[in-house]
């Protein structure tokens, strides 16, 4: 590992190289790199993640902290290291001062890998407008995380009004193996479905896009009822043809109890942040049944139809502070 | 990524076709072919394994199973079915699992995984020529597709001596388990190799299996197709436009494809000594992966499309005129390997002292295609070699002209593409590169692609896969009968040339034996040393 003060970009870049250099083998086959922007609080959080997600995916990972800004004198710091403690890839860690931190993609760019797809992974804090973040334009795929918001709910529905295919977002990642389930329960339907509700927090944004989703596929309205937890604790399905269907979250455990057959229980996995980074790097391109959930829950419509790049929008924070 | 999406397609076109699937299938709305993050998940069924207290049920089928149940991949209503000839209870049954399960499995050991998985493990003891025991079995099927919800789905694997098949799958013609429209659902049945042990008696078998099942529902298994590596194989080729204009006569010299184990016969005497290395290694594995290897683009990425191009490649091999000199077979002497002093073939416990069977067979091809013609593909296989490992590599002729002088290009060898199917999964990019400094010196370097490195998280076992795709319907990863016929012409002409013949000695711990070198000499080559 080098560690670096007080630096600049291109002593990053040189460090990097050497790094490659000394490693041993050259890491061979890089598929993505990571820009992970984040609050030094979560340092450890989002390590453990991107090294679980680091050994499925072969990648560069940029870990940004951009720090008060108001900083009289800007300033880089960074840590440069392969096949440490974030997993098997080469990670780079950027710790920016001053104004700087406006600037941030002029320390990132030379440092993505050539010509891989780019993945901007906010965990701390949600940006309102993606646009307005240099790290996010430069970023293929685009994956925000609003849980770790004050208001989720609000945050989530943001996300629509920000929307451009290629974001996604943790909450929509997290709910993948209730679809599973849910999927597979329709696969053994003999008929339509006719009612659906979603039992959870109805402002909890999982709960949201799964009955969101849930309408968006069937087109009939699925609501999410209050029920006990903070996530989603069950959910009923009622066919045409009379059969019903009700699948609890029993603590990682899936129970499924259908009149006239005998209770199955499935596991639900226990799955990491790490565990969830990694589906969604396993592919790269947009995620139109989560535009089309996102849509069904902020009531907007064509959210997959936008353009998918975006613009820097640029925003001064001391400014705005200084208008608003 | 791609074939996960290919595969759901092609497991749809085939759902969609059989009569018997619940409508629902057909049209379910909650799957979008642009989802990718859904798993496809068998519809609900049993798995009938026979033979579940031998080896490979206890060391891979069982752990497998585990594994697929751990990542969610194995339906609600599911049930593993047991059959063999033991006075047992449910119960010994799970213990024997679970323990088996605990031993081998590859992902993590979950108890809630495992508690939930037992209670669907069912038990029917009886022995296969036992009339009374299959009856309770086909009852016991009928009695879960109301208890357990499995709607008369069920796959049976064969985990038994071929000798026994007869028998067992009479029982199960007999009993109607083996008829889709009687059970209401699919009936599959999963075979294991040797596919016989010659053409004739393959053919006897696939008719046998064939007749009780209908050829669709028949997967036989290759253990090395579900390889990751080997599937990766056609991803490289069809999915790149780098390789495929190279990858003919006209650029290729030779092809040498090498399946090398340490190991020796490891108490599988009485097997082995009456198969040998060309039936157990060569007939399948080897022909398979030189099918894949040599086969045209398959018109789309489905079982169908693939196994027509397999087919047409191995009915397409040709066997040289003079075996005597391009058909080697030995047999392993004692030796040192790794270290340790290890006793010869006849020497092997269960081996009669004179035993005539080879455990290394070496054999040069030819494809009679216009893409293929002309070059040789070297194929070999082998026990007690120096290493263990599978690879295929693609030999390139050298650049026609050089304008280097010929000191300048001495070390420079055929550019070679290798692809590793194990251990350390990859691909090799062998080529020319000037060695630095002030005089121009060309030698070979190699560019490697490291499957593990780039992907470290352990790739599913060969079996997870495969049983997988036997319960979703998906037949691509599995040889059709006609391969297998087709794989027993080239080796039976070579069975009957070898006949009599003693194999010719190789130490143990050596690169096989001389006379494989010298029929790659002959032809002014020589092997890769993998």
């Amino acid at each position: 590992m080098t560690t670096l003060w007080d630096t600049t970009g291109t002593a990053v870049v040189q460090a990097l190289a050497a790094e490659r250099r000394t490693g041993g083998a050259v890491t061979s086959g890089l598929a993505l790199t990571l820009v992970v922007v984040l609050e030094e609080k979560d340092t450890a959080d989002v390590e453990a993640a991107v090294a679980t997600a680091a050994s499925r995916h072969p990648m560069r990972v940029i870990m940004v902290m951009r720090h008060n800004i108001d900083a009289p004198v800007p300033r880089l710091d960074a840590e440069v290291s392969i096949g440490g403690r974030h997993g098997p890839g080469e990670s780079v860690v950027l710790r920016m001062f001053g104004r700087l931190a406006l600037h941030s993609e002029s320390v990132t760019l030379p440092l993505l890998a050539p010509d891989a797809p780019v993945v901007a992974w906010w965990y701390s804090k949600t940006p309102e407008i993606i646009a307005q973040d240099p790290l996010g334009v430069f970023a293929d795929r685009r994956v925000t995380n609003v849980i770790r918001d004050a208001d989720p709910a609000r945050s989530l529905q943001q996300r629509a009004v920000d929307y451009a295919p290629g974001d996604t977002d943790l909450t929509w990642t997290v709910i993948t193996p209730w679809r599973a389930a849910l999927a597979a329960a329709f696969d053994t339907a003999s008929s339509p479905a006719k009612a659906l509700v979603v039992y959870g927090n109805p402002v909890d944004p999982s709960a949201q896009l799964l009955a969101g989703w849930l309408s968006s596929r069937l087109g009939i309205y699925v609501p999410v009822e209050h029920a006990q937890g903070k996530y989603i604790s069950s959910v009923s399905l009622e066919f045409q043809d009379g059969h019903s269907v009700q699948m609890t979250n029993e603590g990682y455990k899936l129970l499924m109890r259908r009149p006239g057959q005998m209770d199955t229980i499935q596991p639900f996995p226990r799955r990491t942040t790490g565990d969830m980074l990694a589906e969604e790097l396993r592919r790269l391109d947009a995620d139109q049944p989560y535009g089309e959930a996102l849509g069904a829950v902020s009531g907007l419509t064509g959210l997959n139809d936008r353009v998918s790049n975006r613009t820097h929008i640029w925003h001064d924070p001391a400014l705005a502070s200084q208008e608003g | 990524m791609s074939t996960t999406e290919d595969q759901s397609q092609s497991t749809a076109i085939s759902a969609g076709e059989g009569p018997s699937l619940p409508k629902g299938l057909r049209s379910n709305p909650l799957r979008d072919p642009g989802d990718r993050r859904l798993p496809r998940v068998p519809e609900p069924c049993a798995l009938v394994v026979f033979g579940v207290t031998g080896d490979l049920a206890r060391k891979k089928l069982l752990p497998a199973i585990y594994d697929l149940a751990n990542r969610g991949l194995l339906p609600a209503d599911f049930v593993l079915l047991g059959f063999a000839r033991r006075d047992w209870e449910d119960g010994d049954f799970e213990d024997l699992a679970k323990t088996a399960a605990k031993e081998h499995a590859r992902t993590d050991w979950n108890e809630e995984v495992w508690s939930r998985l037992s209670g669907d493990i069912k038990f029917v003891p009886g022995s296969f020529d036992d009339d009374a025991a299959f009856d309770e079995l086909a009852r016991t099927l009928d009695e879960l597709r109301e208890s357990h919800g499995i709607k008369g789905n069920a796959a049976f694997y064969l985990s038994i001596p071929p000798s026994l098949f007869p028998t067992v799958l009479k029982q199960m013609e007999r009993t109607k388990m083996a008829d889709n429209t009687a059970s209401g659902g699919w009936r599959r049945v999963v075979v294991e190799k040797p596919f016989g042990h010659d053409l004739a008696s393959a053919k006897t078998l696939n008719a046998l299996v064939d007749d009780v099942f209908t050829a669709d529902d028949v997967f036989r298994i290759d253990h090395y197709l579900g390889k990751e590596t080997v599937q990766n194989l056609m991803a490289l080729r069809f999915a790149n436009q780098l390789f495929e204009p190279v990858w003919n006569a006209n650029y290729v010299d030779s092809v040498q494809i090498t399946m090398a184990e340490d190991v020796g016969i490891e108490g599988r005497a009485a097997f082995y000594d009456a198969t040998g290395a060309a039936r157990d290694v060569l007939q399948n594995h080897l022909l398979q992966l030189l099918a894949l290897t040599a086969m045209e683009e398959p018109v789309e990425f489905t079982a169908d499309a693939i196994r027509t191009e397999k087919l047409k490649v191995l009915r397409a091999i040709t066997l040289p005129k003079d075996l005597g000199a391009f058909a080697v077979r030995g047999q392993y002497d004692q030796g040192w390997l790794a270290g340790e002093r290890v006793v010869a073939y006849r020497a092997e416990k269960g081996v009669s002292p004179d035993s005539k069977t080879e455990s290394y067979a070496a054999v040069r091809l030819g494809i009679d295609t216009r893409r293929w013609a002309g070059v040789p593909f070297y194929m070999r296989t082998g026990k007690r070699l120096p290493r263990r490992v599978t690879e295929i590599a693609v030999i390139f002729k050298k650049a026609p002209h050089l304008p280097f002088s010929h000191t300048d290009t001495e070390e420079l060898g055929h550019n070679q593409l290798v692809v590793r199917v194990q251990p350390d999964e990859g691909v090799t990019l062998k080529f020319g590169s000037k060695v630095p400094g002030s005089m121009m010196e060309v030698r070979d370097v190699a560019m490697d692609f490291l499957y593990g490195e780039a992907f470290t998280e352990s790739s599913p076992e060969a079996y997870e896969r495969l049983i997988l795709d036997v319960l979703l319907g998906d037949a691509t990863l599995f040889p059709r009968n006609e391969e297998v016929e087709a794989s027993w012409r080239v080796i039976d002409p070579l069975e009957e040339f070898w006949q009599g013949q003693n194999p010719q000695l190789y130490r143990a711990g050596e690169w096989g034996s001389k006379a494989a070198d010298e029929m790659l000499a002959r032809d002014g080559r020589q092997w890769r040393r993998p």
